[in-house]
């Protein structure tokens, strides 16, 4: 799917030597540079500690890099304001690692959270919303509130509330952190689905490198504040017995 | 699922019923002042209205003189009517001071003409001719037509009125502060709402609508009943007064007309729009300081 305003092979998320520090000998990330293709589900790995968070932060435009410059479909948006970056937000699902569901509103509520902000009437996504609750598994659990559910149920609403949308692009971190390895199996496919069905362009942060191999997709390896990529074959061909 | 969704602001906390009081007492406060402020007002133009086309004139001298005086008085051009004050009119004047029977017979009381302007008569010039003419009929006398009483009065009374201004402009302030405060501490309580829904896109207007709603109501809502105790106050107080023996006519007129509806009705009003302001232009300025 071309993404609205983005030529055929112009990255949808791209970052240029960014670099982002809190003091002057705090830098977080110092030269990071990398680009991602419309419609390629990309894994981001790395140790703790790495950034790999603070990277994704960048991307959903959540920080703004102190060097450097981050493109978003075909955006640069080191000088847009704060209204010029809102409808870009809309076009990117967020899933958060620590969920950021809202504690007074039900799962069935959470999820259309993004759909009540573009100004969307209920009536005109409630069967969605359903069905996509009922997808990753929480039919039975609409009115529940987040203080009632547990880590991985708490987790797949938060994929569900950024798939929601149908976005351009998708920022999980660490998305199959808190489900047992079959529920991981199953939010990856869904992930997967987005990206071939529509075309979403995908990065996910993980420490989950069972996760990666199966995926057989291309890896970024963030390390002392830089990237770099590892193609999916590499990977693979790493994993092969001597 | 929920047959209407719940609101993106969670509902109230102990923080808002501390604010709706605090909103609620500043509403009363300024209700009353301007039910003070208007009531007084109307006893001024009640006791100034009364005394308007008023000429007394005090006469040195016996009863011949007092005579004479009403003659020439009645004879000046722009006087309507002049009539002398009787002995026994002078003592029910005196009543409220010193009761019923209770001026002695040996005290001299002034002698009075009690004169009324024509309607189209100038009242300053009436009063120099009158002079004029009382003295050239070889009368002492000292006329007053109660301007100067009256301008006292009017002065007065708008000091009054700016004190009770400037006391519900200075609630009026404060209630914004406290809203404004309030709306400041809401925002840090609730970070985790606004960054969510900034990260899903939606624009400052949109999340600033979600505080405009709750503190407008909240405004209203205190504002009213804070309107609805002052009006409350003012019915006991008039109650009060009337069930005394007190000379109301003295004090301000706490009628409870249109115009303190109108007062009363505006409270509200007043305090919701301020406190959506308040509530709008914080939420603004913290929003500016996000990405």
């Amino acid at each position: 799917m071309r993404e609205q305003g983005l030529a055929a092979d112009d990255p949808v998320l791209r970052l240029d030597r960014v670099g982002l520090s809190y003091g002057p000998e705090n830098d977080v990330l110092s030269d990071v540079s990398l680009s991602l293709a419309p419609g390629s589900l990309t894994f981001l790995t790395g140790p703790s500690g790495a950034g790999k968070s603070t990277l994704l932060k960048l991307a959903y435009l959540g920080l703004r890099p102190t060097a450097g410059r981050v493109s978003i479909f075909g955006v640069d948006t080191t000088r847009l304001s704060r209204r010029e970056l809102a409808p870009l937000r809309r076009r990117v699902g967020v899933v958060f690692q620590e969920f950021r569901l809202l504690d007074h509103l039900s799962a069935y509520e959470n999820v259309a959270l993004p759909l009540r902000v573009a100004g969307a009437q209920e009536r005109t996504y409630r069967e969605d919303v359903v069905e996509l609750l009922t997808w990753v598994g929480l039919g039975d659990r609409l009115e529940a509130r987040p203080a009632t559910l547990s880590g991985g149920e708490k987790q797949r609403v938060a994929i569900a509330r950024a798939v929601v949308v149908k976005p351009n692009l998708i920022l999980a971190d660490e998305p199959t952190g808190n489900v047992d390895e079959e529920m991981g199996d199953r939010l990856f496919r869904l992930f997967r689905e987005l990206n071939k069905r529509l075309g979403t362009t995908i990065l996910i942060a993980t420490h989950d490198m069972a996760l990666v191999r199966k995926a057989k997709s291309d890896v970024l390896r963030l390390a002392d504040g830089m990237v770099m990529r590892v193609p999916a074959s590499a990977l693979a061909a790493k994993e092969e017995p001597a | 699922m929920s047959a209407s969704l719940s609101p993106l602001l969670p509902k109230e906390d102990a923080r808002e019923a501390a604010l709706f009081f605090v909103v609620c007492a500043l509403c009363f406060l300024a209700a009353l002042s301007g039910l003070v402020s208007r009531s007084a007002y109307a006893a001024a133009d009640a006791w100034t209205n009364d005394v308007t086309g008023q000429i007394t004139v005090r006469v040195r001298g016996d009863d011949a003189a007092l005579a004479r005086a009403v003659e020439v008085t009645t004879a000046t051009p722009g006087i309507a009517t002049a009539r002398a004050i009787t002995r026994a009119e002078a003592e029910e004047l005196l009543q409220p001071w010193l009761g019923a029977g209770g001026v002695p017979a040996t005290l001299p009381l002034p002698r009075l003409v009690a004169a009324e302007a024509a309607p189209d008569s100038d009242a300053k010039d009436l009063v120099l001719r009158l002079t004029a003419g009382l003295k050239s009929a070889g009368l002492e006398t000292v006329v007053d037509d109660h301007l100067v009483w009256s301008a006292d009065v009017r002065k007065s009374i708008d000091l009054a009125g700016l004190v009770a201004l400037t006391a519900v402009g200075l609630l009026a302030a404060t209630g914004v502060a406290v809203i404004a405060f309030a709306t400041h501490a809401t925002l840090l309580a609730r970070r985790d709402i606004v960054e969510l829904l900034h990260l899903s896109g939606a624009q400052d207007g949109f999340i600033a609508g979600l505080f405009e709603r709750r503190f407008l109501m909240l405004g209203v809502q205190a504002g009213a009943l804070g309107a609805l105790m002052a009006f409350g106050a003012a019915a006991f107080v008039l109650y009060l007064l009337r069930q005394s023996d007190a000379q109301i006519w003295l004090l301000p007129q706490l009628s409870l007309s249109l115009a303190d509806g109108l007062i009363l009705g505006l409270a509200p009003l007043v305090a919701g729009v301020a406190s959506m302001i308040a509530a709008r232009v914080t939420v603004m300025r913290s929003l500016a300081d996000m990405v």
